[in-house]
């Protein structure tokens, strides 16, 4: 038995089928890949077969997964009959740092563990507010508010065999100078960090010292790579900066970039990490072929170090 | 040989896959695709586009698909500006805007589907106006499977859900005229009020309001667009040229996801030329009609939208002199 399982964050859009019976007359139609793209069952296989045997959902997969299986708990025996079991749900908080959003927020946290467990999952990792840009610099008091609505939502989620990990993005509200502030702020009972490698090192963290500092409050991680450690407030700060008006990606697979992830799987022995790694392509222009080469990378790279 | 203008046929933007997988897709988002987009336009003989309104947009920072007036106002600062754009790159004009609701139609709470429709609906005709273009095309119902997956007491519920939505359709009306532009409704096949059920739903519409005639969704219902336009000659706000070999015999139209048929997947709508539609044919009806409005053809679920564009092209340089 490894250490480590390996699941893959949802970034796949729609897929409109459940399983295509009549795949070879569908791709005839008009002889392009989409059919390659268009079920589950496929995306499931794939995921399988290159060792990613967990698969992390995402809120707005709900609105396409639940009319097609009619449940939660149909697509986790779908998922699990192909090798692939769901592992959790991203919850993004929207505006907790906001005093008068304190029950909506809570509710909302909750309904979402809630669907974590109807899914068979027991991760939760949760962006703890909006953009910087149209609700930042927040106050202290509005860092505790978000605090206080983490440990709410993060006791219900542990009373329900959920971890809660802050997951942070590189331009939200919750940036560098208030990071480590909402986590020490945080019960870490309840409350524990889901590493984004890519968002965090872009923020300005040093993925490695972080690590090492945070690590026993680390539940899981968003593996990925990136070649832009440490952008300024101009960027981090501005309206919508996490698609590039010029196509300019922030997030390459492991070993594209320029992070020591090599680095983080010694600290990983180090410290003993036990438990799932995601792995994430967001911006990625084809999610099989960076399913691919991150498998190749971690094989041959990355678990000889750590396994 | 049909009379109609080619020049003057718009392309719908639906021609890019924003919802569903396949590779390439990230492109979509960003800024950069849709204004290298615009100017292949002219290169295929489009200088008119129309474009869906999509709220979705607005949530989660994803402000570089051109589709609503926050991204409009993110990126370019205001309509005028971003039809400024459009000008440089050779696309003269919006013709037109749709709205579908689909989004809204997400929990047991239909007083959040009236509501938010409501708002955002209001939002996409302000954005029309804006753009100068000459209809905001809606939709007058979600999916009717997607209504039953969250109330699947429809059926009893339905003289309330169509009370809510003439009020809906007729606040909107009321400001289309004050803001003159056309509101019509999108005849879809998978709506609580396509095919024959839109009769009863228009019946109790001001008369302001107009028809689209959609020729794929009338193919896939089992209705000759033919009969359709000679039924409703003077209440048709637009023409949607639209492809299809896909016909509903087993009531795919009432399932969650009507296009994508699950029993038999299959490309629903088909690239303008290469399904069963009789386009060729259809264009001269409307010229036997006198039919003026606005045509925009649309290549929605392509597989490749470079191919469907010219693709497009091929089938009107066969319908116009």
């Amino acid at each position: 038995m490894t250490n480590i399982r390996y699941a893959n964050m949802c970034h796949w859009k729609s897929i409109p089928y459940k399983k295509i019976e009549n795949f070879r007359d569908f791709y005839y139609e008009d002889k392009t890949n989409s059919a390659y793209y268009s079920d589950w069952d496929s995306i499931l296989k794939y995921q399988a077969a290159l060792g990613f045997h967990g698969i992390e959902i995402a809120p707005w997969d709900m609105a396409d997964i639940l009319p097609l299986f009619g449940s939660p708990e149909n697509f986790t025996a779908f998922a699990r009959e192909r090798g692939v079991e769901v592992i959790g749900m991203f919850h993004g908080a929207h505006a907790s740092h906001a005093a008068d959003h304190f029950d909506e927020a809570v509710k909302s946290g909750r309904e979402a563990v809630d669907t974590i467990v109807r899914f068979g999952g027991t991760y939760m990792n949760t962006c703890p507010t909006q953009n910087h840009f149209g609700c930042g610099p927040l106050t202290r008091e509005e860092v505790q508010q978000c605090a206080k609505v983490m440990n709410e939502i993060g006791r219900y989620a542990t009373d329900h065999g959920v971890k809660l990990g802050l997951h942070n993005e590189f331009f939200c509200a919750i940036n560098l100078p208030n990071h480590r502030e909402l986590i020490e702020s945080t019960d870490p009972r309840h409350v524990h960090y889901c590493i984004d490698t890519a968002q965090i090192s872009i923020m300005g963290e040093d993925l490695l010292k972080f690590y090492d500092d945070y690590h026993e409050r680390i539940s899981t991680f968003h593996l990925k790579d990136t070649a832009s450690a440490g952008q300024p407030d101009s960027v981090r700060y501005a309206q919508d900066p996490e698609i590039t008006d010029d196509g300019t990606r922030w997030f390459w697979e492991p070993g594209l970039g320029t992070l020591d992830l090599k680095g983080l799987y010694h600290l990983l022995k180090k410290h003993g990490f036990k438990g799932w790694m995601g792995i994430e392509y967001d911006g990625s222009p084809d999610l099989l072929a960076s399913m691919a080469l991150t498998r190749y990378y971690l094989d041959n790279e990355l678990r000889p170090i750590y396994d | 040989m049909s009379r109609m203008n080619a020049q003057s046929v718009a392309i719908s933007l639906d021609l890019i896959n924003r919802h569903y997988q396949e590779p390439n897709r990230n492109r979509f988002e960003s800024k950069y695709f849709w204004e290298e987009l615009y100017k292949l336009f002219p290169a295929a003989g489009f200088r008119s586009i129309e474009i869906p309104y999509e709220p979705v947009w607005q949530f989660g920072g994803r402000s570089g698909v051109p589709m609503n007036r926050y991204c409009i106002n993110t990126k370019y600062g205001s309509a005028a500006s971003y039809r400024e754009f459009l000008a440089g790159c050779g696309v003269e004009q919006v013709t037109g805007v749709t709205f579908d609701p689909n989004l809204f139609m997400r929990n047991d709470n239909i007083h959040f589907y009236f509501g938010a429709t409501g708002h955002f609906a209001g939002e996409a005709l302000d954005h029309a106006v804006d753009l100068g273009a000459d209809y905001l095309a809606i939709s007058p119902s979600p999916f009717y499977g997607r209504i039953t997956q969250y109330h699947p007491d429809l059926e009893n519920e339905k003289e309330a859900f169509t009370d809510r939505t003439v009020d809906l359709l007729s606040g909107l009306a009321s400001k289309a005229e004050e803001r003159g532009i056309k509101l019509v409704l999108r005849n879809e096949y998978w709506s609580l009020f396509g095919a024959e059920r839109l009769d009863p739903l228009l019946a109790r519409l001001p008369a302001s309001v107009l028809l689209d005639l959609d020729t794929a969704n009338l193919f896939v219902a089992g209705i000759s667009a033919t009969d359709f336009l000679e039924a409703y000659s003077g209440r048709i706000g637009c023409v949607h040229l639209t492809d299809t070999s896909f016909k509903d015999t087993t009531g795919i139209w009432k399932t969650p996801n009507p296009e994508f048929p699950q029993d038999h997947a299959t490309q629903v709508f088909r690239d303008p030329g290469t399904g069963s539609v009789d386009l060729v044919g259809f264009a001269q009806a409307l010229d036997r009609h006198g039919y003026q409005g606005p045509v925009v053809s649309s290549a929605r679920q392509t597989r490749d939208p470079f191919r469907a564009l010219l693709r497009t092209r091929a089938l009107l340089n066969q319908i116009v002199n």
